[in-house]
């Protein structure tokens, strides 16, 4: 026979084979997969219709605006704190800085645009530097500018709140935390933009040898403890927040502002411009968390521009570092105003290299935050850190871990030795942390210091937090009241850390603080606070000027400084130039150093300065038990005469001639925020737990899979058959 | 001859089994972990009632039990556990720190799975008695009067504090996907007998 026509049938059988597996391989999919739909229909039609009418269904569960009840052409903006923001003002913040040696002044201008077809006032909550001394305030409607005057809170509250009636444009500048600040701008016309100018003046921070400058961009959601207390009235100031006001935190609704959805685009980018003249030759600039450009200019300064694009979602942070052979030993700027002298002066203590090891047992106690805030990167650099900080210590010394969020929890009953047993243990406890609840910090303080005085054993508390709590006030005076020996250590964690607690509570705990913005950073910081853990403090720090000199030095009290940290003071002085002596105790040894205040650089505003570290220390006091009628006169006094905005001073600026028609309504828009970068706004907002598996859906694709595997074993049984049919019939052709 | 279509039917029925098997086993194995854990924990619950303090079921647990809760009508007798992490709820139902210890005179929440402990919230009815045991072995009963579909981040409508007893799974029932942001919130309030 011919060949060809002999392999023909075989070719055919192989065709039907294809065919035939094909076809019920279709048949099982679509019948799987009408099965499966079906099963979805009937399975949840009865479990809605379970509900019967007298029960109270929450189908509409937002009881604010929902999304469909908004006319269309609006700017909607879904919030994760609840609700969603209709056409409120657009933000546009641009920041511009001039740092010389150890101080910066800083301009930032927010540009709050009107997209809707109402007059509005927009309110914004925000950050600065928790040091800032914020001393001016501009307004700027197309070419005029109206400049803004400082006045106790009350009467620039009341100054704004009757331009806001009269129609005519006006902006007031408050100060909530020394790093939390809002800006209200009254009667912004339909399409239209106001720019608000704000200008502070700062010290910045040098430790380890190296510069840094920190920039918070957003006001990260805070925990609110406390119950809640009944609103005396819903005004602009008191009724934007998320939060209500607790008798904790009597203040929530103003420090809480909304938050946008993270689903959302984000909102309020920044541009910035820094201008840093450093005074000495640098070794490194460095941006740590943002992309920026940088120019070297032939005389000495640096441009720093960021790229454009970038939103407000995380702390900036510009680090540099002179030359090695460059590293400044002090600094000195001076300033005349209304017939005194003021003077800012930093002054490096000598390398510890000399003096001998601490000898004291130790005793490290870390306590880390694991409430919602800090779900996600932020509880990976705190364990990475921890997990760091276990490996770092030695047999001899003794050690606890606390967890803290809605409750406290510790490892061990008391602190044990750093065994390997015991180190094993704490490392997989540390491993399992994970991060949800409430941000109770009370309860943890109150259970890391203990108010014990024991001189004999150096105790070292090593806090890692980032801190987002209200009620710091208190947590402040349970430091002071229950340090006894203890010292605490601040570690602020992620990426917009609350810097005020951080600062203030290693502040009050005789400690120091550290941030660690990212995992990567988390070597090199925790290895530099280690280094201080181990190493003598500079103790009973006395500044000793010239005879019967009258002298106003902030701080008042010199603090504990470790290794790597300068002394910082400003004072005021009679006109004249003068030395004077500063002394510490080192391990026991004593260290002296002669300064003289002259020839130091001219600087204007160190005086702003001064006011500012007089303002701190005076409301440290408040938070350490003296009488809000003694502290709040002298304040007032201070931020009055030197044009500084305060817990009892605020910046108004007041246009002269109305601009809102009388017939027009104006609407109170509060600004929302980014959620900061990295953070989970389940956690933070909450959520009812998860109470689903995937139990029902394993189940339904395993008999699935087991149906299909069955069909097609049963399938290829027929197509056996009929193939074994087809041997014979070719057989017999080719016979 | 048809070598490719054979190798290409076996492979298939032979990922389908693995599926099958493996689909199962992770099904069952949910289950059998929700109903084991309760055996598991009824001596546990013997211990806290003697007045163990955070008697842990098992030497790795991260959670202990607090309360029973009982339901005659649908004969359901389950072991309380505290915390609701995902971890905790696979064991058995858990009661939410923040809120007041089951068994007292506060607002308790609970929640459970819907697909394993608190697949029986959908056969509630209205008046349905609930049993509270709490560790000092005193015994609230509740009565169910309200049942309804929450959105899963509308918390502050939990923020009540009379006495009163609330029950959370995940909505809707008796579907397949896992992940939804629906819960059916059952609420009861003590009742003398």
């Amino acid at each position: 026979m011919n060949p060809s026509i002999a392999n023909k049938p075989g070719v055919n059988s192989l065709l039907k084979d294809i065919a035939y597996t094909s076809v019920l391989s279709l048949i099982t999919g679509v019948l799987a997969a009408l099965g499966f739909a079906m099963l979805v229909m009937i399975t949840s039609a009865p479990a809605q219709a379970e509900l019967q009418p007298g029960d109270k269904t929450a189908v509409d569960q937002l009881p604010r605006m929902s999304i469909d009840q908004v006319q269309q052409g609006s700017l909607l903006l879904k919030l994760a704190s609840g609700g969603v923001s209709v056409d409120a003002p657009l933000l546009h913040t641009d920041v511009s800085m001039r740092v010389s040696g150890m101080v910066n002044r800083v301009q930032v201008t927010q540009q709050f645009h009107n997209p809707g077809d109402e007059w509005v006032e927009g309110t914004y909550v925000f950050p600065l530097p928790e040091n800032s001394a914020v001393d001016h305030l501009k307004m700027r409607i197309g070419e005029r500018i109206i400049e803004g005057e400082i006045k106790e809170k009350g009467e620039a509250k009341k100054i704004y709140n009757q331009a806001k009636r009269e129609g005519k444009r006006a902006s007031l500048l408050s100060q909530q935390r020394p790093n939390i600040f809002t800006t209200a701008v009254a009667n912004i016309g339909p399409g239209e933009k106001v720019e608000v100018i704000i200008e502070y003046q700062q010290v910045l921070h040098y430790d380890v040898g190296r510069f840094s400058l920190r920039f918070p961009m957003v006001v990260a959601p805070r925990y609110i403890p406390g119950r809640v207390i009944e609103q005396e009235e819903v005004t602009a100031f008191s009724g934007n927040g998320w939060a209500q006001n607790t008798d904790q935190v009597p203040d929530a609704a103003e420090i809480t502002p909304p938050v946008v959805d993270p689903t959302e685009p984000k909102v309020n980018p920044v541009t910035m411009e820094i201008r840093l003249d450093a005074g000495f030759p640098l070794a490194h600039i460095e941006s740590r968390f943002h992309p920026v450009t940088i120019e070297n200019h032939t005389d000495g300064y640096h441009l720093i521009r960021l790229e454009p694009g970038v939103p407000a979602d995380r702390d900036f942070e510009l680090i540099w570092t002179p030359q090695i052979d460059q590293m400044p030993k002090g600094a000195l700027f001076n300033e005349q105003w209304q017939g005194d002298d003021y003077s800012l002066l930093m002054i490096m203590p000598p390398a510890t290299d000399q003096i001998s090891p601490i000898t004291q047992p130790r005793e490290v106690i870390f306590v880390v935050d694991t409430s919602g805030s800090m779900h996600g990167t932020s509880l990976a650099q705190a364990k990475s850190a921890l997990s760091m900080a276990l490996s770092r210590l030695k047999p001899n010394e003794r050690f606890n871990v606390i967890q803290f969020n809605s409750n406290t929890h510790a490892l061990f009953g008391q602190a044990v030795p750093a065994s390997p047993k015991n180190l094993r243990k704490a490392r997989g406890y540390v491993n399992l942390l994970e991060a949800d609840g409430g941000t109770e910090m009370l309860s943890a303080l109150r259970r890391a210091l203990t108010g014990e005085q024991d001189e004999s054993v150096l105790r070292q508390v090593v806090f890692l937090t980032d801190g987002s709590v209200g009620n710091e006030e208190k947590l402040f005076s349970t430091i002071q009241q229950r340090l006894g020996s203890s010292r605490l250590f601040t570690v602020g964690i992620g990426s917009a850390p609350n810097s005020f607690f951080m600062t203030r509570a290693a502040n009050f705990g005789r400690g120091s603080f550290t941030y660690i913005g990212d995992v990567a950073e988390v070597k090199q910081k925790m290895s530099e606070l280690f280094s201080k853990l181990e190493s003598p403090v500079l103790t009973d720090i006395q500044v000793a000027w010239p005879e019967g000199a009258e002298v106003e030095m902030w701080p008042a009290r010199i603090p504990d400084l470790y290794l790597g940290e300068p002394v910082v003071l400003a004072a005021k002085l009679p006109k004249g130039g003068t030395s004077v002596e500063i002394t510490g105790r080192i391990n026991g040894q004593q260290w002296q150093q002669q300064v003289k205040l002259a020839g130091g650089a001219k600087h204007e505003g160190v005086r702003v300065i001064w006011a500012r570290r007089k303002i701190a220390d005076l409301m440290d006091r408040k938070a350490q038990g003296e009488p809000e009628s003694e502290i709040r006169p002298a304040v007032l006094a201070v931020a009055l005469k030197h044009h500084l905005v305060s817990r009892y001073t605020s910046l108004v600026a007041v246009d002269k001639t109305p601009v809102r028609p009388v017939e027009e309504n104006l609407q109170t828009k509060p600004l929302p925020t980014n959620l900061p970068q990295g953070w989970s706004a389940k956690k933070v907002f909450g959520s009812m737990p998860q109470t689903a598996t995937p139990a029902p859906l394993h189940l339904l694709l395993g008999l699935f899979s087991l149906l299909g595997s069955l069909l097609l074993g049963w399938s290829k049984k027929v197509l056996g058959k009929r193939t074994d049919h087809s041997i014979p019939v070719k057989s017999a052709m080719e016979a | 001859m048809s070598k490719l279509a054979t190798w290409g039917r076996w492979s298939l029925i032979l990922v389908l089994t693995l599926s099958a098997g493996w689909n199962l086993g992770q099904g069952l194995y949910i289950e059998a972990k929700a109903r084991l854990a309760q055996l598991l924990l009824q001596q546990a619950w013997d211990e806290t009632r003697q007045g163990v303090e955070k008697a842990r079921p098992w030497a790795w647990a991260d959670t202990w039990p607090v309360a029973r809760l009982r339901q005659p009508r649908l004969d359901v007798d389950q072991i309380v556990l505290a915390g609701a992490s995902g971890r905790t709820l696979a064991f058995g139902p858990g009661y939410l720190f923040g809120s007041a210890a089951p068994g007292s005179d506060g607002h308790s929440i609970i929640s459970g799975h819907r697909d394993t402990h608190f697949g029986f919230l959908k056969d509630l009815q209205l008046g349905d008695r609930l049993e509270v045991t709490n560790s000092a072995g005193e015994v609230i009963q509740y009565a169910v009067y309200q049942r309804e579909v929450m959105h899963e981040n509308s918390l502050e409508r939990l923020q009540v504090d009379d006495a009163r007893l609330t029950l959370i799974t995940c909505y809707p029932f008796d579907v397949i996907q896992p992940g939804t942001d629906q819960r059916y919130v059952v609420t009861a309030r003590p009742v003398l007998m």
